[in-house]
């Protein structure tokens, strides 16, 4: 008995659509020369990108000094980018595990992607807790590891340690779903693979997936174990990360809303940096009939839910800054501090990147126009960094004791090192293109509908001369 | 040509000797058996060196070679051979010495480790001082191991030796018949005596030595002139007077008219202890202090009542206060009869018990002043002459004559020492010198005068040298060396000595000095050697003299009619400007002291600049930048005084400053200097030098300039007010205290909540989410308690923190980004109009008020100073948090708490993340931006990257590497060591043998350290205090830093 919800639209567009062509389309890349349009970005983004180690290596060699920082802002562009790419970092999992978990089928169309990114984006962000250190070489202090140096152990009430478990909690769960999620398609390279060097690496990749049923009934299994280990991970790792700053006594630091609204806030920022990459990758590789607007006004939902929350936690703030008349929040929100002081222009430019611009997406229109998803998501992408230096800079910039009140002026290193990390992402994003298969296409294969879009759109006659001997049972 | 030259190895070589040469061929006992395992290809081809033996040692060597450069450098400690008797490596000594530049004076207690002096502080016995020390004398230590010291006498710009430059100066002073010695005052009565004999003889002895010149003459100078009061009192009351010692202590009524009296003006340190005792509210009576001011000077910030008022006005509003209290005259009508007429009040009802002063240097102000003092029966009540002071002699009348002797070519040899008179009189001064055949100079250090003196014969710095002085009549105190001369130097005393052919050391003659002079004055002690080696100890005597004149003859003779005609002669400029005296830099004698140059000044907050000073409301009229941030670009102007400029000065604004007036700090931009010629400029060009002596003040006009570069100011507190935060600082008036009721004045901390529909006031306890530190009521717990009452903010304590816990200088353009790595800082507050707001509601209908705008959510009106603001100084420093933010939230764990209540910090652990400073309510934490003791950027000016300089260093406290965070530590070294002692003596450790670096320094005792759970510990006295209260106590944090609410002494009116 097969039923089908009159109203839903195909995932996947376009009546010519084999599950061949699918293959052929996705697997382009990987096997044929890159193209032009591929080298010049990579080109531009390595350069980005070393540019960002350089930065890195100089900052290392020389000092945090080289920074912008002070005494009263211990932190600033550097949390602030780390935050980012966590946020950015989450959009990828929660579409793999959390939609996974709802049979939400859409999201086999960009969930390899987003988590390619995903993965890409928490190495990123990783990167910041430490060239953030002063002395980096002993970073791994800050594991619990066992130790000649007498009784030392890491001090299990830092936020600080909770967003290490976090972090690489994430990013292992993240890597191994990515990964699980890679198996059966590496192994169609592989077997379409003719040079003998790329055949040999896809089957090393593809841990010698036969794909009989039985690999495939477990991988649907382990696929929806890890989903459910991912889900709460997506939860609680922005929430972790927003501990850093609740836990804290800085006014407007110090604050019980944060874990919710920076894990809204984070998959409001993943949703648009998908939207970002998404756009770009389907045109360039002609995958439009995969990722279709359908797809892209999903995810446009995904952002007004999350955008309104993200609103909402803001309104919340000024409120409780005010209703509670601790003079120091108070501030910090309403006035010189945040609202009408030297860092006005960046609560404004927040104001209007995260508040008014993504409320645009309730006209469908906007939603469903994709130069206008586009414009909009980088807008959130930026807006959502000035969010994060909004927190940082504007709270420890002015705190409790008037004496100690401060700016922050970043230095070309702080610029260099922001920049350059999203040129090494690029150069990850790019390779991935290149190199991996940018969609699940042996997952999307499953929703194809081509064969009964194409049944089901025949008249009688075309049927009938097609096959002669059934009937077409439309009821 | 190619070297023919053969050597022999000996005469069996060249001989040929047979053993010799058979000897050769065996020179190597054995064949080293090279192509036995070379040689032969096939047993080399079958040799079984596998590829993975290959790999193996390929891999040990590398891991070796890497191992080894692994190696961490290897400091050596070498112990000693022979140990001298008095160092125990480990253990610090004391001396006692006494610290004079020509300025300041003070007896001081040098501490030194394995024989380097490495930190100063008063020596408490000295009841003239009673321990003060300002930032200038602790700091003075760094000038030891100044590298730049001159380490060679010289001739003409070349470095010579002493036997060579003596025979030159002997011949060169035989062939002078008219010598000059140009000295800052001398207050050492042995070097005055070497000096008179130098001076009074003339013949030679039976060798042909020299033993003195003829008419030869002394004139002494102080860079800043203090001869119009010396002249007003020899005016005065008709004898030969000079500086009379003033007593704060009985001060009821204080009123100052331009004169700084605790930070620069006259002997500064031996009031300010005085002074502040005056100002415990808990006393039976408070003094009250009166300051009429053109620049906010310390003693301004410390003021009741302070009123701004232009330079050119002292003299009329010293009339009108004589005028006022009674005083026949026809007083200039002045714009102050309000505050003058409360000043009267004030003074008429503590007559006899008030101290009238005035900063200015015109002899007429000061006879009106002395005639003030004189009805109000002051003299020999708060003011006496039987103890004179002589630390200013110098008289402007005969440095004037004595430049223009130079300049008629009638002087043919001068002198000159402790000062430099080419920096502060400038091309006037250098071209008189010019004229002078034979000048000798007696600098330590190159400065602008020595470089253009013939001979310069460095003189040792004064922890190297013996001296005694002679401050006050009646009051001596000895100065001993606390280490060798590090250079070839020889002190100025023995110099002179040597030259008038006297064989004595200066030792040996301060001694026979001693004993001649001062050892028959006292009964104490019977044999000299005995009182030698006392007075040594204790560094001061005190021998109570008889008045010098009777009090029948003490009458008040001063001319008061010429003098008020004189001064309603003073015309007054538009735009006036007042030159001072900064607290770090003074006179110039800190400008090459990068401790001193990186030291904020208490009012500005400003580091490593001279600047000019205006009212902020003015400086917007005129379109200047009135911020302070670190990118700000502040205005530029030249300063033209009397016909002279100054370029290129930056503007600052001022809160307090006197309209129409800037004022602009003396002593910077030296010539000849280490860090001193690229710092600030030099603004002695515009000190007026009139045939009536010198002035401070006069006309002045500024020109804006052009700058292609912004120019910065390095600022360490960019924001002044307090923005109706009373939790940080308390501050009340008299009358609400002496009510008595601490919840008016110093409420608890309490939070409302909601019981039952209720609202209910809870104490903090209540909410605690913390589990009481153990270290309440169990064993130590150390505190502190900061009287913010007696406090001046002179800033000794940040440089004695400085020098004993290792502290990095980092330089203007790291200051100026808010990096100063100082543990302890002073937070200077200015009221705003807005200041004693309470609750948020109020602040904001006060604003709306005041503004008649709804500015329902502005807070700007706060954030500016009122116009003539109160001022008030809290040191901050780490507050060790019972229930700290920091320790919380370091991963790693690198800053604990003890369990004597200290919060901790862990270098080796620390890796640098941060968080504990942002997590710092108090923003006291510092880290390491960058390695400070290695870096390039940091050489010019951190005393740690030169041998020299670290040898300042204290080797208690480790010298912190980059990317570490540090902070106050409480000086734990201080307490270990104070446990040490008190376990050694099987006791409890005694209240206040402890004492931190800040403590000890404090001039005003305000810093108290102790144990808090010492229940009569002094700390606990205070802790106990109804004024006591905790910054921002209401975060639940329980620091253990106490302050003592500031009570003004003035009434909730008046407020």
């Amino acid at each position: 008995m097969h039923k089908e919800a009159a109203i839903r639209e195909p995932l996947i567009l376009g009546d010519d659509v084999t599950y061949s062509k699918i293959t052929n389309d996705v697997l382009h890349a990987i096997e044929h020369e890159p193209t032009k349009l591929w080298k010049v970005l990579m080109t531009i983004a390595t350069i980005v990108a070393i540019w960002g180690v350089c930065s890195i290596l100089y900052l290392i060699g020389v000092g945090i000094g080289t920074w912008g920082l002070n005494n009263t802002m211990g932190w600033a562009w550097d949390i602030t980018n780390f935050v980012w790419w966590v946020g950015i970092g989450h959009a990828g999992t929660l579409i793999s595990a959390v939609l996974l978990l709802f049979r939400q089928k859409w999201r086999m169309a960009i969930n390899r992607p987003a988590e390619a990114m995903t993965i890409f984006a928490v190495f990123m962000a990783g990167t910041f807790p430490m060239i953030h250190m002063g002395r980096i070489w002993m970073s791994y202090w800050v594991f619990p590891l066992p130790n000649q140096f007498g009784s030392l152990w890491v001090n299990f009430n830092s936020p600080l340690l909770w967003d290490v478990f976090a972090i690489s909690t994430y990013l292992s769960v993240s890597l191994v779903f990515w990964y699980i999620g890679l198996i059966p398609d590496f192994a169609t390279i592989r077997d379409r693979a003719k040079k003998p060097v790329p055949k040999l690496m896809y089957a090393l990749l593809s841990f010698g997936w036969t794909g009989n049923a039985k690999a495939w009934q477990r991988f649907e299994e382990v696929s929806l174990v890890l989903a459910g280990l991912a889900t709460p991970l997506v939860f609680s790792v922005h929430s972790i990360v927003s501990m850093d700053f609740a836990t804290s006594i800085v006014p407007g630091w110090h604050s019980t809303i944060f874990p919710p609204y920076f894990v809204a806030g984070a998959v409001f920022s993943g949703f648009a940096m998908v939207q970002t990459l998404m756009l770009i990758a389907r045109k360039a590789m002609r995958l439009e009939y995969i990722i279709t607007v359908k797809h892209i006004e999903y995810m446009n939902l995904v952002i007004i839910v999350t955008g309104g929350i993200v609103g909402v936690a803001y309104a919340t703030e000024f409120f409780i800054g005010w209703y509670t008349g601790v003079k120091y929040e108070s501030y910090v929100y309403m006035s010189a501090g945040a609202a009408t002081g030297p860092y006005a222009w960046a609560f404004w430019s927040l104001i209007f990147c995260n508040f008014i611009t993504p409320a645009t997406l309730w006209f469908k229109k906007v939603r469903t126009s994709l130069v206008l998803t586009f414009i909009i998501s980088i807008i959130i992408n930026i807006g959502m960094w000035f969010e994060r230096f909004d927190i940082i800079v504007t709270c420890l910039s002015r705190d409790y004791l008037p004496s100690t009140w401060r700016m922050f002026f970043p230095t070309f290193v702080d610029l260099g090192v922001y920049i350059g990390t999203l040129g090494i992402f690029s150069v990850f994003y790019l390779l991935f293109l290149k190199y991996f298969p940018v969609l699940a296409f042996n997952e999307v294969k499953t929703i194809l509908k081509s064969s009964g879009e194409k049944y089901k759109n025949m008249s009688d006659e075309e049927f009938k001369a097609l096959h002669p001997v059934f009937k077409k049972d439309i009821k | 040509m190619a070297n023919s030259k053969k050597y022999w190895k000996g005469l069996e070589q060249l001989n040929e000797a047979p053993q010799f040469l058979e000897a050769s061929k065996n020179e190597f006992p054995e064949e080293i058996p090279v192509d036995e395992f070379l040689g032969d290809k096939n047993s080399l081809e079958s040799s079984s060196t596998t590829r993975r033996d290959f790999l193996k040692y390929l891999g040990f060597g590398v891991a070796a070679a890497s191992l080894a450069s692994c190696e961490s450098p290897v400091t050596k400690a070498i112990p000693y051979l022979n140990k001298p008797e008095e160092i125990t490596p480990g253990k610090a000594n004391y001396y006692a010495s006494t610290y004079f530049d020509g300025n300041d004076y003070a007896p001081i207690l040098v501490k030194t480790r394995e024989g380097r002096p490495i930190h100063i502080v008063g020596n408490t016995q000295s009841s003239l001082t009673k321990g003060a020390v300002n930032a200038r004398v602790n700091s003075s230590v760094l000038s030891l191991y100044d590298g730049n010291r001159l380490k060679e006498p010289m001739i003409n710009a070349v470095a010579s030796d002493w036997a060579t430059i003596d025979a030159a100066i002997i011949k060169d002073l035989q062939n002078s018949t008219n010598i000059k010695i140009l000295s800052s005052t001398i207050i050492s009565p042995s070097f005055t005596t070497i000096i008179s004999e130098f001076i009074g003889k003339k013949e030679l002895d039976e060798k042909g030595n020299i033993r003195g010149y003829n008419a030869s003459n002394w004139v002494r100078y102080d860079a800043i002139s203090y001869s119009g009061i010396i002249e007003a009192n020899v005016e005065s009351f008709g004898q030969n007077l000079c500086i009379p010692t003033y007593n704060f202590k009985k001060a009821k009524t204080i009123v100052s008219v331009g004169a700084d009296f605790m930070g620069n003006w006259l002997d500064a340190l031996m009031y300010v202890n005085d002074y502040a005792q005056t100002r415990k509210p808990e006393n039976d009576w408070m003094s009250k202090h009166f300051q009429f001011e053109a620049n906010m000077s310390l003693s301004g910030s410390n003021a009741d009542v302070r009123t701004p008022v232009k330079p050119s006005e002292y003299g009329a509003i010293v009339a009108g206060i004589y005028k006022a209290i009674g005083g026949n005259i026809n007083a200039p009508k002045t714009a102050y009869d309000n505050q003058i007429k409360k000043v009267a009040k004030a003074l008429l009802a503590t007559k006899g018990e008030s101290i009238v002063i005035c900063g200015s240097n015109d002899k007429n102000v000061q006879v009106l002043v002395n005639a003030i003092n004189n009805l109000l029966g002051n003299y020999g009540n708060t003011i006496s002459f039987d103890k004179s002071s002589n630390t200013k002699l110098g008289l402007d009348s005969r440095v004037a004559e004595l430049v223009a002797d130079m300049n008629a070519g009638k002087v043919d040899a001068i002198l000159i020492y402790g000062i430099d008179p080419v920096f502060t009189m400038g091309d006037e001064f250098k071209a008189a010198l010019g004229k002078v055949k034979t000048t000798i100079s007696f600098a330590s250090k190159m400065n602008d005068t020595a470089a253009a003196c013939k001979y310069v014969c460095p003189t040792h710095h004064q922890l190297e040298s013996w001296s005694d002085a002679n401050p006050v009549t009646g009051y001596y105190s000895l100065g001993q060396p606390t280490i060798s001369p590090l250079f070839n130097t020889r002190q100025a005393e023995e110099s002179i000595l040597v030259w008038a052919g006297n064989k004595t050391t200066y030792y040996d003659y301060i001694k026979q000095f001693w004993e001649k002079f001062i050892f028959p004055q006292q009964s104490a002690s019977l044999f000299f050697t005995d009182f030698w080696n006392k007075s040594l100890e204790s560094g001061v005597v005190e021998i109570p003299l008889n008045p010098i004149i009777s009090v029948e003859n003490f009458v008040f003779n001063g001319d008061v009619a010429k003098a008020v005609s004189a001064i309603a002669a003073i015309k007054g400029g538009e735009l006036e400007i007042e030159l001072t005296q900064n607290i770090a830099i003074g006179d110039g004698v800190g400008a090459d002291n990068p401790w001193l140059q990186e030291l904020p000044d208490p009012i500005t907050k400003i580091t490593w600049d001279n600047y000019v000073t205006m009212n902020p409301s003015e400086m917007e009229a005129k379109g200047y930048n009135t911020h302070f941030g670190q990118e700000e670009a502040m205005n530029v102007v030249n300063v033209t005084v009397n016909g002279k400029t100054v370029n290129n000065l930056p503007v600052i604004a001022q809160p307090g400053q006197a309209k129409g007036t800037i004022g602009l700090a003396l002593g910077y931009g030296k010539k000849v200097g280490n860090i001193a010629e690229l710092v600030g400029k030099n603004a002695y060009p515009l000190v007026a030098s009139t045939k009536d002596g010198i002035s401070y003040y006069g006309a002045a006009t500024l020109t804006n300039v052009e700058t292609t570069e912004p120019y910065h100011i390095a600022c360490t507190q960019v924001q002044h007010t307090i923005m109706g935060r009373e939790a940080i600082v308390r501050e009340t008036t008299i009358d609400v205290y002496k009510e008595g009721n601490k919840e008016e004045f110093n409420p608890t901390p309490v939070i409302e909540v909601s019981e039952g529909g209720k609202l209910v006031e809870k104490e903090l306890k209540a909410f605690n989410l913390w589990g009481d530190q153990p270290v309440e009521n169990i064993g130590h717990r150390w505190g502190m308690s900061i009287d913010l009452n007696t406090c001046t903010g002179c800033s000794a304590c940040v440089t004695s923190c400085i020098a004993e816990n290792n502290i990095a200088v980092i330089g203007k353009d790291e200051v100026r980004r808010a990096r100063t790595m100082h543990w302890m800082r002073i937070d200077r507050y200015y009221a705003s109009t807005y200041q004693n707001v309470g609750d948020i509601e109020g602040t904001l209908e006060k604003t709306k008020e005041a503004t008649g705008k709804g500015t329902t959510f502005s807070y700007q009106e706060m954030e500016s100073p009122a116009d003539n603001p109160m001022v008030i100084h809290q040191p901050m420093m780490c507050q060790h948090c019972n229930h700290a933010g920091c320790e919380t939230v370091c991963p790693v764990a690198a800053t604990t708490h003890s369990n004597e209540g200290l919060n901790m910090m862990a270098y080796n652990r620390c890796i640098g993340t941060r968080y504990c400073a942002n997590n710092c309510a108090y923003k006291v934490r510092r880290f390491n931006w960058y390695n400070y003791t290695a870096y390039k950027l940091f050489t010019d000016f951190n005393p740690s990257q030169d041998d020299l300089g670290r040898m300042v260093l204290n080797p208690d406290v480790v010298v912190r590497t980059r990317g570490v965070m540090e902070k106050c530590s409480l000086c734990v070294q201080r307490i270990q060591a104070g446990k040490l002692e008190a376990k050694k003596a099987g006791s409890k450790v005694v209240d206040g043998s402890i004492q931190t670096a800040c403590s000890s320094s404090c001039p005003t005792n305000a810093i108290t350290f102790g144990d808090l759970n010492d229940t009569k510990s002094s700390v606990r006295l205070n802790m106990e205090n109804d004024r006591a209260f905790r910054v921002i106590e209401e975060k639940g944090q329980e620091p253990n830093i106490y302050y003592q609410t500031k009570v003004r002494n003035l009434t909730t009116e008046e407020a």
